[in-house]
């Protein structure tokens, strides 16, 4: 048999070593793919607390936190502390929160709501079209919209206070621009 | 022509028949549209399963969505668009052929003909015997095959 | 307690590994020196650390049924509330214990080979046994050392575990499913270890290979009927509804398999022919990586989730001893390349080694698609970022057309004689199967098997049982010409005297049964899901369905939400409870599914969605899947064939030994 095709054969183990050293530096929580970088889908829900509608379009020009959660999401309950405190910090000034129901019963996501202090604004998602149009992997993510209607980024995962601080202070710089 | 080669003939008319009769393009439904393409988009909860396969809420929930599109009277490819939209390339579950990632549809094929080329170069054809072998020929052949058939190859087999 | 179950297993595996080393020496200078004493201490080490390895596992038993939750693999994978019998198969359940598994297997086939291989084939075997010491010890350092130390402690002890994985306390099938896996993974090792010892004396020769033919066939059915085993656990269990979907732990399994069936094949002709013998070795070196393949990206996690390889240093570990095992046989083979001559040429493209040169290639073809299609989108990721998945369609698009030219060849194979065919010779012999393919495909049309793919597979199925049938005639006509028996212990005969080849055609038969289920199963398969309240009913396939209601059950470990649905119709009644399982730590119910199993239906019902408020309604998914049984009755016979295949043939022991005890001849 051919020397050649032995050759071949190390050389492309070789080249596989590399690779799957290369891929390490991937973080996870990053994913690049799908609604990133594009203008934000708009939508009109039904409030978590059937106090009528919420349109994206309400907010327009504003710096948007869309963070979708759920009841039954252990990970959404970790995070939530520091939503909560990173809400208490910004939402006297241009930043909104939304919170998005995801794949979760009414009456169990207003128990959620109530019971962890979520004071701002939350929304049904019923037949999952919102969390489609952006591209929603599974509670907890967030989004973070910027003045001009554009996703900016996008957390897979429960997100931390820094992350959330440094994020929106990056889109409230370029408001101000 | 012989009997043989006769019943050959018709045979192969037979199955070359069936396959083109089921092969045969039919006016395919919306239910089967919708299965079609829902087998090619990935569930995004699930470890690999399709949006079709999966009883995961999420997958049926997209499910419905495609039903929707189709019934509007939208194409394969603009559905699948929509969904490449909003999850990238990820929640194809067959690479496109179209783009660089479609150089994957070309390695089986490769790897065969690289192969057969490799065989092809090595097979040899027999020199043609004589067309009647002698009659002490064929009864050397009768044994040697009649101990074939009851005998195998000895094993020096201390490995188990 | 003073008696710790975990520091028994910790002894018992500190004590193994320098009896390990040691014995890679003393093998290696009993096959240099012939030194008989080196020998004999290679023998007992190898059996001493097997008992060890067996002792360290029992002993994770014992903590595991003893819930001692002061080791963390007990306390992650364990829980009070765990039936005894998960308990015990916990033991493979995770990383380290079956790590631990697999070192044991490893140990045993040395220990194996020690005593009973060593004794006929004194070089080669003694050899094979340093090599085989060298793989142990490279084990007993994984299990040694915090990479996938199975006994280490927790850093807190909790008051109660985890509890196992809720997918892997659902079925029986989890008993047998992981041990026939890794006996098929680990037995491959005997063969490699012979091939690399093989090359290491410069023999040239096919000793090695016939010594471990009977291994290699041994590991190839456990290997096979371990998939199956793993197909029908994933089908019971997964609630999907289907049995093979392409992941990647099990593409890691379904490759080494299918290099190792092309093994088998081309075995025979070296055997026959004394052809092939470069390419066999490769052929070796190729499966055993493969299983070492196979088990660094099932337990590395590289595919799925690229962070949870570098959770374990066991990851990059496991990659460096594939890369090891790589670069040495290569290299051994590329520096004994010339002692490897072929004696002759290979003939006709209609000769029976031609056919399996073909075949060789589809299913090297086959294992290459499989390998990269896997590997496609990590490696796509790496170099430029894109995340894309290649699933189900793309594997199912190319490896029917394969499947379906394996099948083909697979018919004819075996039809042909050696050196070649006269064109008279395949005219007889191939106008039966032609026209039973024929009636295959008219099968197909009439009972509506819809696609091209799933006629042609009929119409090859019945070309491949056609052809077994006139060989199992021609070999009955044979005997009864030859020694005047009657039909029936003609029959029995061909398996007991000639098992090589009529156990072969018996596996050939088993796939075929799987083919026909598989093409059945895609192609016509139906599916209705429907929303119903206690008492409504609908139909699917001629069968009736009722929703009796759903309600909760208790158990211990596991709280179940189950629908009662009567399924009647097409001679059935049956009473199926598909429900949702909900564990303390799962955040999300896990399906299982209702099957009414049969020779010719499955009807498959899933408990999909439900009334959270007042359980008022139920959604319930029914599948009716037909033929899909003859899957796992096909793997079976596929099994018995191997049985039959391996056993020892009546009144030629004393031959074979003789013939063992021969002295080795370089080349041929």
């Amino acid at each position: 048999m051919a020397r050649w095709l032995r050759l071949s054969i190390v050389l492309g183990v070789a080249a596989l070593v590399v690779v799957l050293m290369l891929s390490f530096r991937r973080d996870p929580h990053d994913i690049r793919t799908g609604t990133v970088n594009k203008p934000a889908a708009a939508f009109t829900a039904d409030r978590l607390d059937g106090t009528g509608t919420l349109s994206l379009s309400d907010y327009a020009g504003k710096v948007v936190v869309l963070n979708f959660f759920a009841s039954w999401c252990p990970p959404c309950k970790e995070e939530n502390p520091a939503l909560v405190r990173v809400w208490e910090r910004y939402r006297t000034s241009d930043v909104v929160f939304i919170g998005i129901v995801y794949e979760d019963a009414t009456d169990k996501a207003r128990a959620y709501v109530s019971a962890n202090g979520v004071t701002w604004p939350t929304v049904r998602d019923d037949d999952g079209r919102i969390a489609f149009a952006y591209g929603v992997f599974g509670p907890p993510e967030t989004y973070f919209i910027g003045p001009d209607g554009v996703i900016a980024g996008r957390r897979i995962g429960a997100i931390n206070e820094a992350t959330l601080v440094a994020s929106i202070d990056k889109l409230r710089a370029q408001a101000s621009r | 022509m012989t009997r043989e080669r006769a019943l050959i003939l018709v045979a192969l008319l037979a199955i070359v028949g069936a396959v083109a009769w089921s092969a045969w393009p039919r006016e395919v439904t919306a239910a089967e549209r919708v299965d079609r393409i829902t087998s090619e988009l990935r569930c995004v909860t699930c470890q690999g399963l399709s949006v079709k396969d999966s009883p995961a809420a999420s997958a049926r929930q997209m499910r419905d969505l495609v039903v929707q599109r189709v019934a509007e009277g939208r194409t394969d490819d603009e559905i699948r668009g929509e969904f490449r939209a909003s999850y990238g390339d990820w929640v194809l579950l067959s690479p496109p052929a179209s783009s660089w990632t479609g150089l994957i549809w070309l390695v089986p094929i490769v790897a065969l003909v690289a192969g057969l080329a490799v065989v092809l170069g090595r097979v040899r054809a027999v020199v043609p015997r004589a067309a009647d072998p002698s009659p002490r020929e064929l009864a050397a052949l009768r044994e040697r095959v009649a101990r074939e058939e009851a005998l195998d190859l000895p094993q020096a087999d201390g490995a188990g | 307690m003073t008696f710790s179950f975990a520091d028994l297993g910790t002894g018992a595996l500190r004590a193994a590994l320098p009896l390990a080393i040691w014995g890679i020496g003393a093998a290696a200078r009993a096959a240099a020196k012939r030194d008989g004493r080196a020998l004999a201490s290679a023998r007992w080490a190898a059996l001493i650390t097997f008992l060890l390895v067996v002792l360290a596992a029992l002993a994770m038993v014992g903590a595991l049924v003893t819930h001692d939750f002061s080791v963390a693999y007990v306390a992650r994978n364990n829980a009070l509330e765990t039936p005894l019998f998960f308990t015990v198969v916990s033991l493979w359940a995770a990383l380290e214990g079956s790590i631990l598994l697999w070192t044991a297997i490893l140990a045993g086939a040395t220990a194996y080979v020690a005593w009973r291989g060593t004794p006929a084939l004194p070089r080669l075997a003694t050899t094979a046994l340093a090599v085989l010491f060298a793989m142990v010890t490279f084990f007993l350092l994984l299990v040694t050392t915090p990479a996938a130390d199975p006994f280490v402690r927790s850093e807190i002890v909790p008051f109660n575990g985890n509890g196992p994985n809720p997918l892997l306390q659902n079925h029986p099938l989890m008993a047998l499913h992981p041990p026939l896996l890794y006996l098929g993974y680990v037995l491959f090792s005997v063969p490699f270890a012979y091939a690399i010892a093989s090359l290491i004396l410069g023999e040239g020769g096919d000793r090695w290979l016939v010594a471990t033919r009977r291994f290699a066939l041994v590991s190839w059915a456990l290997l096979g009927v371990g998939i199956v085993a793993g197909s029908w656990w994933s089908y019971a269990v997964l609630g999907w509804g289907g049995y093979w979907a392409w992941d990647p732990v099990e593409n890691a399994a379904i490759m080494p398999w299918l290099v190792a069936t092309a093994y088998l094949h081309s075995v025979m002709v070296e055997e026959k022919r004394r052809l092939l013998r470069s390419w066999n070795l490769s052929l070796v070196i190729a499966t055993f990586a493969l299983t070492i393949l196979g088990t660094f990206l099932t337990r590395s996690g590289v595919v799925n989730s690229v962070h949870a390889f570098t959770q374990s240093a066991i990851g990059p570990l496991l990659l460096g001893y594939l890369v090891a095992i790589v670069v040495l046989s290569v290299g051994l083979l590329l520096w004994r390349l010339p002692t490897l001559r072929d004696a002759g040429a290979v003939g006709a493209p209609l000769s029976r080694e031609a056919i399996f040169l073909f075949q060789n290639v589809v299913f090297v073809a086959a294992t290459l698609t499989v390998l990269l299609g896997t590997l496609y989108p990590l490696i796509a990721e790496a170099l430029s970022g894109a995340q894309l998945s290649i699933g189900r369609p793309y594997f199912d698009r190319v490896e029917v057309p394969l499947a379906l030219a394996l099948l083909f060849l697979m018919g004819i194979g075996p039809q042909l004689p050696w050196h070649g065919a006269s064109r008279a010779t395949l005219e007889r012999q191939f106008t039966a199967p032609i026209v039973a393919a024929a009636g295959g495909a008219l099968l197909a049309v009439a009972t509506g098997l819809g696609g091209a793919f799933a006629v042609l597979t009929y119409a090859l199925a019945a070309f491949v049982a056609a052809t077994v049938a006139q060989e199992f005639a021609r070999g009955i006509r044979a005997r009864k010409a030859l020694h005047g028996e009657s039909s029936g212990t003609a029959f029995a005969n061909l398996l007991r005297r000639s098992g090589r080849r009529y156990g072969g055609y018996v596996v050939h038969l088993g796939i075929v049964l799987v083919a026909v289920a598989v093409a059945t199963s895609q192609s016509k398969t139906i599916e209705v899901e429907r929303t119903v309240r206690a008492g409504d009913h609908f139909e699917a396939a001629g069968y009736t369905i009722a929703f009796g209601g759903l309600r909760s059950v208790s158990e211990p470990q596991r709280d179940l939400l189950v629908a009662d649905l009567a399924v009647t119709g097409n001679g059935a009644d049956e009473h199926l409870r598909p429900a949702l399982l909900f564990f303390p730590n799962a955040t999300q119910a896990v399906g299982s599914p209702g099957i009414a199993a049969g020779l010719h239906d499955d009807v498959y019902t899933i408990l999909v969605a439900y009334d959270t408020t007042a359980r008022s309604w139920a959604t319930i998914r029914v599948l009716v899947i037909p033929l899909v049984s003859w899957l796992w009755l096909g793997g079976g016979v596929v099994g018995l064939g191997a049985v039959v295949a391996a056993m020892p043939q009546p009144k030629r022991r004393e031959v074979m030994r003789a013939l063992a005890e021969a002295p080795a001849t370089v080349g041929d």
